[in-house]
């Protein structure tokens, strides 16, 4: 799948969250503010329901104020007038009460005012009635009993708690209907947003399972891929593998044919070289000879004047010849060897590498002596190797160290080892001439040297001995500045393994 | 040599084979030199039309064999006479320009009887033959008949 269309996913999938917590947010925050309202609706109606209660609570008080002061008028008794005493206590706090509990409604307070007017007024005359009824004037307070029924004043408390009442009833139905309201509000708003959550959480589940699949299936063929690239590695390897026998059977072929002609222009280059001193003995006997005569017998008079000086050219030429030749007869058999190398199979053999340094050094020591150099074998890991490669790679370094010593200055010649996460790593110092950094590739070369060129040498010890540590799993590498000394250090694997090339013929 | 030993030399660069025919000669050896530039005619001389080795039966052959030439390999001649009655007997010398070790290992165990390797320094390379033409002018070569 293209990244496009997967960054479009991801973006999808963040909406998605997003979406799902904003309408989970909404729908904590409606919840809040729905649950207060209902509360408060709640909190409206149970009001309503009180002041209902305490209105209903106000007549009965009259009432009793009323029946209690007839009963004492009636008997004149002193309960009568202790329950009337009562009642009218409870009267005017039940007012009170109502008339805070009714504040907020304009319309209530005008009732309550003249409800307080009226209840006042009842008040005044029970509290006549009582008075002349002490006074011992019943007639007149049953006379105010009376002028009270006609004045209907009990009347009007009745009526106004009534229409209070049901101005109340009729909050209380208007509360209800709202408080319903807001509870249903309140349960349609859950009820959605949790079924838009729960539909944003399916489509966030649907996407993750698709790109769980895009992801599965992307697996899968990353595997294919990786089995493919092995496939490929393994083949290309064998390419190279095939590649690199061809040239070394190339190399092969081509320095050994290269032979064979030699052979001949060395051979009649020779042969050519005795016809020329033959040729030129009779020259030199004919012209020794007197003029008519026959030549001399003796054929080593000697040549005089142009006849010298083409002999000298003569021997001159081939002389070149023959030197370039044997130049190139060596370049040749260097090949040859270096080929054969590449072929050799190796041994694998347990190599106590410390007495085995000491063998190849005491075999340098004629050398070593020569050249005023000191040999320092410091301890050394054993490995597991091929001997006849090892000795070749280690005495060609210190044939090297010791041949490129400073002149006229004593050498020291240190090997040392050590190992390293598997590896054996060893480093051959000394303090000899030293090799310019800009020529540390250059003389790995085949056929390559550096510094100055007062040794023979064909450019092949350190050809051939990188090309064998490499062979031997290792790897190989030189630091050193100019009149400052060489080390030359060889990393080869401690054990034998298998992917050493050796397998490979 | 007490008997006419006849030296086959199968030799397929003429340079070279001029240059052995020379020192050998040098070396005071006169027997006849047959020579063949490729392994087709030699085998042919050698083994005759019918490919049996009875053409050679009675004579004495000396064998000097190129293992580097343009139709086959002297190693596939070598094994071939050596398999064969009449020539089996018959000595061969090895003489080309291969070094290598398993290729002088496999012609001696093929039955060759001196490997010699042609060095490229003349000086060398005339001395090892004349020293070869003064072993040839020594040895006993028996017929090639059994």
């Amino acid at each position: 799948m293209t990244a496009d269309a997967q960054r479009r996913r991801t973006v999808v999938q963040i909406l998605l969250l997003s979406a799902g917590l904003l309408v989970l947010t909404v729908i904590s925050a409606g919840s809040v503010y729905l649950v207060n309202k209902a509360r408060d609706d709640a909190k409206w109606v149970v009001h309503t329901l009180e002041v209902e209660n305490q209105l209903n609570t106000l007549l009965l008080e009259i009432r009793r104020a009323e029946s209690g002061a007839r009963g004492y008028l009636l008997t004149g008794e002193d309960n009568f007038k202790a329950d009337h005493e009562k009642a009218v206590a409870a009267i005017v706090p039940a007012l009170d009460r109502i008339t805070r509990l009714t504040g907020d409604n304009p319309a209530q307070r005008d009732s309550i005012e003249k409800l307080s007017a009226a209840i006042e007024t009842r008040l005044g005359q029970f509290g006549q009635e009582l008075e002349f009824v002490r006074q011992g004037q019943p007639d007149k307070a049953i006379a105010l009993v009376r002028e009270a029924a006609a004045a209907n004043t009990t009347a009007t408390i009745g009526t106004v708690a009534g229409s209070m009442i049901q101005e109340e009833e009729r909050l209380f139905r208007l509360r209800t209907v709202n408080a319903d309201r807001s509870q249903t509000f309140a349960a349609s708003m859950t009820g959605i947003g949790s079924g838009l959550v729960v539909l944003f959480a399916l489509i966030s589940i649907w996407l993750v399972r698709r790109s769980a699949r895009a992801r599965d299936n992307a697996e899968v063929r990353l595997r294919d891929s990786n089995v493919n690239l092995e496939a490929i590695v393994d083949r290309r390897t064998a390419d190279l593998r095939e590649a690199n026998d061809e040239i070394q059977r190339f190399a092969y072929i081509v320095s050994h044919d290269l032979r064979s002609p030699l052979v001949n222009i060395m051979g009649f280059t020779s042969e050519l070289e005795e016809l020329g001193k033959d040729i030129f003995r009779r020259i030199g006997g004919l012209a020794g000879a007197p003029v008519g005569g026959p030549p001399a017998e003796i054929a080593d008079m000697p040549l005089d004047g142009p006849d010298k000086q083409l002999s000298a050219d003569f021997s001159e030429a081939l002389g070149f010849i023959k030197s370039s030749i044997a130049r190139m007869d060596r370049l040749i058999s260097a090949i040859l060897n270096l080929t054969r190398e590449g072929r050799r199979e190796f041994q694998p053999e347990n190599i106590e590498t410390r007495e085995f340094i000491e063998g190849i050094v005491a075999s340098l020591a004629h050398q070593a002596a020569e050249a005023q150099a000191e040999i320092h074998i410091e301890p050394l890991p054993n490995i597991v190797s091929d001997r006849l490669a090892l000795e070749q790679i280690f005495s060609n370094l210190i044939d090297n160290a010791i041949k490129y010593l400073k002149n006229g200055v004593p050498g020291t010649i240190r090997i040392r080892g050590r190992t390293k996460l598997g590896y054996a790593i060893f480093e051959i110092s000394d303090n000899g001439r030293g090799i310019d950094p800009k020529d540390h590739q250059r003389i790995f070369d085949l056929f390559r040297r550096a510094g100055t060129q007062d040794k023979p040498g064909q450019g092949i010890g350190l050809a051939h001995v990188r090309a064998l540590v490499r062979r031997l799993g290792g790897t190989m590498s030189v630091s050193s500045e100019l009149n400052a000394g060489s080390t030359f250090t060889i990393t080869l694997p401690i054990n034998w393994n298998a992917s050493n090339r050796n397998a490979d013929k | 040599m007490t008997q006419p030993v006849s030296i086959i030399m199968i030799e397929d660069d003429e340079g070279h084979a001029r240059l052995i025919e020379r020192n050998i000669r040098r070396s005071g050896v006169n027997n006849e030199i047959i020579s063949f530039q490729n392994g087709t005619d030699a085998m042919q001389h050698l083994f005759g039309a019918d490919g049996s080795g009875l053409v050679q039966k009675g004579n004495a052959l000396l064998i000097l064999l190129d293992l580097n030439l343009p139709d086959m390999t002297g190693i596939d001649i070598l094994k071939q006479i050596k398999e064969n009655k009449y020539l089996k007997a018959s000595p061969v010398v090895v003489l080309t320009t291969t070094d290598d070790s398993q290729e002088i290992k496999r012609c001696y165990e093929l039955g060759c009887n001196v490997y010699i390797t042609k060095p490229v320094n003349y000086e060398s390379f005339a001395n090892a033959i004349r020293q070869l033409g003064l072993f040839f002018s020594v040895i006993q070569v028996p017929p090639a008949a059994t």
